[in-house]
């Protein structure tokens, strides 16, 4: 698990909320890991802060993702002895979550907990007492303590994955007695059982996975962004919500996007809302520049919040704005419902719930079943920032597009990285195993893959209990000549 | 002046093996036993080999041991387990004629030169400042040695119980070794009880056969031995038997008279080997239970009741035996029974099976909490190859987990212990596709030639056998077969299911197949090749964790000084005291974050002891061991010298 000679990523600034957060790269590819995300041709100086575009790679070309700041340290000089880049970006948990996710497409392991620090201390960069520190920290994953923490996060989810593990523990030990014991006249398992019995195993890790996504908005919390022509009363409805919501931390204003930044808390799902310049086109170049930094948070944005203004005549910014937004997650603000209505409700906002159906942030499993709150048309909200009408509604149908039908509270989320990949290293081993045993494979082979998933499973719960196949062997069947 | 170099006590399967190995070694070794008639005896199933423990007799075969070309010389019935299943867990096995078994192997220890018998009781190991001297017999005679080897399997207190009936005795008929075991204790090793048993044996004249379904040999035999070219023998078939719901209630109704239900037999025994009255017990809801009646030799009328060990008095067992359909006639020669015996926690030894309170004693087989002949055999070879190597000033030799199941069991044993008497299963090795019969010589044989336990017949066998694995390795993956008109990569066609080495050649490759009893030479190619990716996983699994595995921790090393480890993981581990790193991670509890800082720990306190000027050995001073190399060949700088 800590093996030292590959290069570990991870968000280095604590969780949530925060202007700036540092992604750190450690270890041997360090540099080529970071030269794969930054928009640079040259390598990064020694030592020397940079700002450069971080990009996200794909086949169809490049996105740009952030403007950050990166520092390369390389070895022995740096924070644990290795070469390290240092990413600063801008501190939304997402956007942070997605540079970590980058750098591992381009080869880097998510840190375990404390990894960096325990690396320091292996290179001598720590002494003994800094060192204590950290066998704390580590320490702090050991079983029980990684359980209780779990439980407490996120009780369900280490009872649905225990529940999984539990059969793949059982199939496995039936597996194995056929191996093992194969002169006891038993029938352990039939072989045509083994494919279907891995599928559904597979298939309840992916339902798990499915809701990773979501989960991880619900704890480390998203960025919205307020967006609409100048006037449509944006900063209403934003300080609106802020007053309706638990403000977390003062107002970052004049934040060098000319953003106005608020996190708060809505109902368990931490989020950075976002009050942007009015979109519309400009000749203006210090409005245009406001426009376009309006546009860039929406790129980084989880979901918008587009107001509109009832009490007049949808303008063509109007429309530009709704039709900018169409594909992604938003709910329209129908905003100044206290004045006579302009034009009628259900007129002009085509594409509003079609837009909805297709875009929560966690992927179709992840999207809310149920139908709207009453007096809510899906995506789209009738409010008054002027005296608060409909503001609550606006709160519940954000969350809802965020993190689904009341925030799940009931269905099971992974919320947490190392949970994630742990889990997808199952999911990838069960789809080996179960394409072994589709094949009719030597069980032996399929077993082999049974077991890493196993193991995947041992890291997330904290459990290990080698003999347990055998515990559980003896304990179903009589063996033994 | 010692007597000795080495001083094996006991003539079991274990004894046989150390004995043979320290001799091959060069050492003088003083092989001790209560008589010479008892030598390799089997006391429970007439028969070596089974899942995983077939694997462990190629291995003990593939070092130069006896195990394997033993039973290929005496066996009467030979069966390759799971025959249809895939290459990792295939194991012979093989029914044996216990009495040429013995005779066997005593004569081939009468033919090595460095072999003395020492016939006699040992009544205690002679140590001198926390350092093994000798050995003195019960009669007080002392014998000297600079090692030695203690291998006394159920003797050690043991106590044999049939119903009322209990008797101090290690097999039924030789008297158990009580002061050996209190001598033991008294040198502070940790001890624990276990229990197993026994079937009754029946006269194979007064049986008649054709009433069960018979369970025939292999044709042909598949040997264990790389050396035996083959088994031309007829061989005898075994029978099956099924217990009746009349068979369960006679044992319900005399729970109480049996020791195991009554509260006289406190040992723990082998769940994977229940009774028959805790299949009885256990498992109420089974119609039936299979036993098979298996020969024990060719020439004697005993037939062992395979599956029916039990402890009921003798009366309720004769009703027992006649209640089973088509025994109504049978005559019981001897009852069943339970012995009890004592065993020394196996976390007392490192990985070399030495103790860590008493240099130069080592400990294998039964005694360390294992049961089977094949588990004795493997560690017996180890431990007389260790005590060897330490008699000669050499340093420890140790198989990993990821080249062998002896490594595997080795490790299992000195980090975990034992709760109940230990067997080997395939389940438990991690790398078990790596560890196979067929390639059990491809693994090994070279550890062994390095050390000098293989000999020059063994070896120049195993040069050709690898040159054509090889060659024909190289063909398979290199030369295109024509198909259907068109050329088709050989590996690719090997790869389908039912294609073979031999169907290949076939078709005109250039393989060199020629006779080979074990069916190792294609089977090594063929899987080789078929299973490739699964192969090279578990092998960079292997990889990775070698370097943990190479990492020593200090004996002496303070876990309670670690800040954050449980008061439980640190006394498991105290306990333990895993000679490596990797080691530690396998003892229950300690979960991979524990062994990271354990091991951050390990290499500052080594570093703080070595500018102290101590004696202890630093961890961080170890020279990586190369692969393919004993790993821990510098362990014996790390042991404190004896204070004379």
């Amino acid at each position: 698990m800590f093996a030292s000679d590959d290069t570990i990523v991870a968000v280095a600034t604590p969780p949530g909320r925060g202007g700036l957060g540092v992604v750190r790269i450690s270890g041997p590819r360090a540099a080529a890991v970071a030269g794969a995300l930054l928009d640079r041709a040259r390598p990064l100086e020694p030592r020397r802060a940079t700002v450069v575009r971080l990009v996200a790679r794909s086949a169809r070309g490049s996105t740009p993702v952030d403007r950050v700041v990166a520092t390369s340290f390389p070895g022995p000089a740096s924070y644990t002895g290795e070469d390290v880049v240092e990413i600063s970006a801008h501190g939304s948990p997402v956007l942070l979550e997605q540079i970590v996710g980058l750098a591992r497409r381009s080869g880097a392991r998510l840190a375990g907990p404390g990894e960096f620090t325990l690396r320091a201390f292996l290179r001598g960069r720590l002494d003994l007492v800094q060192a204590e520190a950290v066998a704390d920290l580590v320490d702090a994953v050991t079983p029980l303590q990684a359980r209780v923490a779990f439980d407490q996060l996120e009780g369900t989810i280490t009872g649905r994955i225990a529940e999984v593990d539990r059969e793949l523990l059982d199939l496995t030990a039936r597996l194995e007695a056929s191996l093992d014991f194969p002169e006891e006249g038993y029938r352990f398992v039939e072989p045509g059982e083994v494919a279907g019995a891995i599928g559904e195993l597979r298939k309840r890790v992916r339902e798990l996975l499915a809701g990773a996504d979501r989960g991880r908005l619900i704890r480390e919390g998203c960025r919205v962004v307020v967006l609409g022509r100048p006037n449509v009363g944006k900063s209403s409805v934003f300080n609106r919500l802020l007053g309706a919501c638990r403000a977390i931390v003062t107002p970052v204003a004049g934040t060098t996007r000319d953003l106005v930044t608020e996190t708060v808390d809505l109902d368990g799902v931490a989020v950075s809302l976002i009050d942007s310049a009015g979109i519309r086109a400009t000749a203006d170049p210090v409005e245009a520049e406001g426009v376009s930094r309006a546009r860039q948070a929406m790129g980084a944005a989880a979901a918008c919040l587009v107001v509109v203004d009832r009490s007049e005549p949808l303008a063509a910014d109007d429309r530009a704005v709704l039709k900018e937004t169409a594909a992604a997650p938003r709910v329209v603000v129908v905003n100044k419902v206290d004045l006579p209505p302009a034009w009628p409700p259900a007129s002009l906002l085509p594409g509003a719930d079609a837009a909805h159906r297709k875009s929560a942030p966690g992927g179709s499993a992840a999207r809310p079943s149920g139908a709207p709150a009453p007096g809510v048309a899906a995506g789209r909200v009738d409010v008054s920032a002027r005296t608060g009408e409909g503001i609550d509604r606006l709160r519940g149908e954000l969350r809802r597009v965020l993190v689904g039908e009341a925030g799940s509270r009931e269905t099971p989320t992974v919320a947490n990285s190392r949970h994630i990949e742990l889990l997808e290293r199952a999911e990838s081993s069960l789809g080996g195993a179960a394409e072994a045993a589709g094949r009719r494979a030597d069980e032996e082979f399929v077993l082999e893959d049974l077991g890493r998933a196993r193991a995947a499973f041992e890291e997330l719960t904290g459990r290990r209990t080698a003999d347990d196949v055998l515990d559980r062997i003896f304990e179903r069947f009589c063996i033994g000549k | 002046m010692p007597h000795h170099d080495v001083i094996v006590v006991g003539a079991g399967h274990a004894g046989i093996e150390a004995a043979h190995a320290a001799a091959r070694l060069g050492c003088s070794v003083g092989l001790c036993t209560l008589s010479r008639d008892t030598v390799g005896q089997m006391p429970c199933n007439p028969a070596v080999g089974g899942t995983a423990k077939g694997h462990l007799v190629r291995e003990i075969d593939a070092l130069g041991g006896l195990m394997g070309e033993a039973i290929d010389a005496v066996g009467i019935q030979f069966k390759l387990l799971n025959r249809s299943r895939g290459p990792a867990v295939q194991s012979p096995r093989a029914q044996a004629d216990k009495r040429r078994y013995g005779a066997w192997m005593r004569s081939r220890l009468d033919r090595e030169p460095n072999i003395d018998w020492i016939v006699g009781r040992v009544g205690a190991v002679v140590a001198d400042g926390g350092r093994v001297a000798g050995i003195e017999l019960e009669d007080g005679e002392r014998i000297g040695a600079r090692t030695v080897v203690v291998t006394t399997g159920t003797f050690l207190n043991g106590l044999i119980h049939v119903g009322p009936e209990r008797r101090a005795a290690g097999r039924v008929g030789e008297p158990a070794s009580r002061a050996l075991g209190e001598s033991l204790k008294g040198l502070g090793l940790r001890w624990g009880r276990l229990k197993t048993g026994t079937p009754p044996r029946l006269d194979r004249g007064s049986i008649d056969f054709s009433r069960f379904e018979e369970e025939p040999g292999d044709r042909p035999p598949v040997p264990f031995s790389f050396l035996t070219g083959a088994v031309d023998r007829a061989q005898v078939p075994c029978h099956i038997v099924h217990t009746t719901p009349a068979v369960h209630e006679l044992v319900r109704r005399n729970r109480d008279r049996s020791p195991l239900y009554n509260g006289r037999i406190t040992g723990i025994g082998p769940r994977y080997c229940p009774s028959l009255e805790d299949k009885v017990m256990r498992f109420p809801d089974r119609e039936r239970h299979q036993i098979f009646l298996e020969p024990e030799g060719l020439d004697v009328p005993e037939i062992y009741v395979s599956g029916c060990s039990m402890c009921l008095p003798r009366d309720v067992q004769q009703e027992v035996v006649a209640a089973l359909p088509g025994l109504e006639h049978a005559v019981m020669l001897r009852p069943g029974y339970a012995v009890e015996y004592d065993f020394i926690q196996p976390t007392e030894l490192t990985l070399a099976l030495e103790t860590r309170r008493i240099a130069g004693l080592y400990l294998a087989g039964q005694i360390n909490g294992t049961s089977g002949y094949e588990e004795a055999a493997g560690q017996g070879l180890a431990a007389g190859v260790n005590a060897a190597r330490r008699a000669r000033g050499e340093g420890d030799w140790v198989l990993r987990r990821g080249e062998s199941y002896i490594g595997v069991m080795v490790d299992d044993l000195t980090a975990r212990g034992c709760l109940e008497p230990y067997r080997m299963f395939t389940s438990r090795a991690e790398h078990r596709l790596l560890l196979r019969i067929d390639n059990a010589d491809l693994r090994l044989t070279p550890r062994g030639r390095e050390i000098g336990l293989v000999d020059d017949r063994r070896w120049d066998h195993f040069c050709r056998r690898r040159a054509r694995f090889e060659r024909n390795l190289a063909v398979v993956r290199s030369a295109r077969v024509r198909e259907a008109g068109r050329t088709v990569d050989a590996a690719q066609v090997l790869r389908r299911p039912g294609v073979t080495l031999a169907s290949l050649a076939e078709q005109g490759l250039a393989l060199d197949v020629g006779a080979d009893a074990t069916g190792a030479e294609a089977s090594s190619v063929e899987t080789a090749v078929k299973y490739e990716g699964y192969l090279r996983r578990q092998e960079a699994t292997t990889a990775r964790t070698a370097k943990d595995e190479g990492r020593r921790i200090p004996p002496d090393f303070p876990y309670a000084d670690v800040p954050g480890l449980s008061t439980e993981v640190v006394s498991r581990l105290g306990q333990a005291r895993p000679d490596t790193l990797g080691q530690a991670g396998r003892v229950p509890g300690v979960t991979p974050a524990a062994v990271a800082v354990i091991g951050a720990y390990v290499k500052r306190w080594g570093a703080g002891k070595s500018r102290e000027g101590s004696a202890a050995a630093p961890a961080g001073r170890q020279p990586e061991p190369k692969a393919g190399v004993a790993p821990l060949a510098a362990s014996s700088s790390s042991r404190a010298a004896p204070a004379v």
